[in-house]
């Protein structure tokens, strides 16, 4: 039932889209059938073949940046999480590094290391951390009181309290903290290939759209958005995996 | 006449509030309790039983008193697990089954052999073979608390302190865990603090039944209960139960009373 919900809300959203460019707009310069989406997005990986290059630089940019931020994110947010010294150090620096957009350190970063991947790297890092960050954070600050005296009973050492108590309760918080992540170095990606970059689904993107290849564009477009779903997918997954107490519990 | 293991003089706890006088818990408590002995302590909500517990425990510092176990002074909190704790309500590890569950207090302390085998020796004591691999969440409440009270009983401490363990169940499940916890301290001897809110339950588990006053907690009175073992639900219409029931609700009615007074002051 829920499953035929799903499939009637995306070939709905695809016909209403094909409606809307076909019947409606009826201007290929501007919006263009996901028809013609799809042959194009067919061409660009099968008989072409140029949307490869575009992929691979994205995904390489992604995956390292993403990961760069999972081994700095988490770590951070346990140690703020447990030392309230640490913790008043950095929160005004965290608070104004996470509010501050994006974009606006885009150029200075690509002033300060050239446009080549470490800046791109840098870009989409800044975007996945601190989701990660701050989900770390909270997941270790809300762990249950009694969970802990549970521990403190058996009289855990420290280290054993931490991996044994403190790190497995905070496992939902990380992981949906890195699903968060995926959709912010998506967008990171697509800032960093946006200034002068030369190849790169954003790049893709940005130069459809000056050249006005509007299929093009879509293609690039869609492709995030099916690189964000499988991440968000990726994930769904991995938390299955690493939480399987929770997979039984009753749908709501 | 056995000697005593655990010995509590002149325990306070309070607790400090931003300038004023600080908020006290309980005062002056004195508690001796026997090898072997099980005792309860019943007392309106709120008396500070179960921070007594945590005290005792070790989990919070007191603010003045001392704590004897075996005659000796405890400075800091026994790293020879003497004590067991049972807590109330949902404090098993969700991602945990019930056999690693019962499992956090010996893993490392023992060959992860003998260890598991410990383990499951007290899940069979507490009736839950078979149900070594499910969550929590896949257990009915009587049965959470029975991996509850395996896993406080695994490290094989010498005093069991239980903190209203089955304040969350139903009535008939309560029974049944209250006839079990006989059956399981007939088998292992052990010296048990036994905190609640049901007067019968105190009197049926116990050899001695404490009340409590109300906040600040004092040790209001004591009764022996004059009933033999083993027990069983039958001696909830004896006499001499009855009667004690009657004296300690009067008492605690009286406290209950007195706090509300104190409160509208």
């Amino acid at each position: 039932m829920r499953g035929s919900v799903k499939l009637f809300s995306v070939v709905g959203g695809f016909v209403l889209w094909h409606v809307l460019a076909v019947h409606v707009v009826n201007d290929t310069a501007l919006l263009v059938s996901p028809v013609v989406v799809v042959l194009k997005g067919y061409d660009m990986l099968f008989v072409t073949a140029d949307l490869y290059p575009h992929l691979y630089a994205s995904a390489s940019i992604f995956f390292q940046g993403m990961l760069i931020a999972t081994v700095v994110g988490v770590p951070l947010g346990f140690v703020m999480a447990l030392n309230p010294i640490m913790r008043d150090y950095l929160t005004p620096w965290m608070t104004a590094l996470y509010t501050t957009p994006r974009i606006a350190f885009a150029p200075v970063i690509l002033l300060w290391f050239g446009v080549d991947l470490a800046s791109k790297v840098i870009i989409v890092f800044l975007g996945c951390v601190f989701p990660i960050l701050i989900n770390s954070f909270y997941g270790m600050r809300v762990v249950s009181r009694e969970f802990v005296d549970v521990g403190r009973s058996f009289r855990l050492s420290a280290g054993r309290l931490f991996l044994k108590i403190l790190l497995p309760a905070s496992v939902p918080f990380i992981l949906a903290g890195l699903r968060l992540a995926v959709g912010r170095g998506l967008t990171g990606v697509a800032i960093a290939e946006w200034f002068g970059a030369r190849e790169g689904l954003g790049f893709l993107i940005f130069f459809a759209g000056q050249t006005l290849n509007i299929p093009t564009l879509f293609v690039g477009v869609s492709v995030f958005a099916i690189l964000g779903i499988l991440g968000f997918q990726l994930l769904k997954v991995i938390e299955d995996l690493a939480t399987p107490w929770k997979k039984e519990l009753p749908a709501k | 006449m056995a000697a005593s293991v655990l010995e509590v003089r002149n325990l306070t706890k309070e607790v400090p509030t931003g300038g004023g006088e600080p908020f006290v818990i309980f005062k002056d408590i004195n508690l001796s309790v026997k090898e072997g002995e099980f005792v309860s302590i019943v007392g309106p909500s709120g008396c500070g039983k179960t921070t007594l517990l945590r005290v005792i425990n070790g989990l919070l510092p007191p603010s003045g008193g001392q704590i004897f176990i075996d005659g000796k002074e405890q400075t800091g909190v026994d790293r020879e697990l003497v004590m067991g704790f049972v807590f109330q309500g949902a404090s098993l590890l969700p991602w945990r089954t019930s056999l690693k569950n019962v499992l956090l207090g010996v893993e490392g302390r023992k060959p992860s052999r003998e260890a598991e085998e410990t383990a499951r020796r007290y899940l069979n004591l507490v009736g839950l073979s078979g149900f070594e691999r499910h969550y929590p969440h896949q257990l009915s409440g009587g049965m959470q608390q029975r991996v509850n009270l395996a896993r406080a009983l695994v490290v094989d401490p010498r005093i069991l302190l239980m903190d209203e363990p089955f304040a969350a169940l139903d009535a008939q499940t309560r029974t049944f865990m209250q006839l079990e916890l006989l059956r399981i301290w007939s088998e292992t001897k052990k010296t048990v603090i036994f905190i609640t809110h049901m007067i019968s339950e105190a009197i049926l588990l116990s050899d001695r039944v404490i009340v409590f006053s109300h906040r600040p907690g004092r040790v209001r009175s004591e009764f022996a209960v004059p009933l033999a073992r083993p027990r069983n639900l039958d001696i909830k219409s004896d006499q001499r139960f009855v009667e004690l029931e009657n004296k300690v609700w009067k008492q605690i009615e009286e406290e209950v009373k007195a706090a509300a007074g104190f409160s509208q002051l």
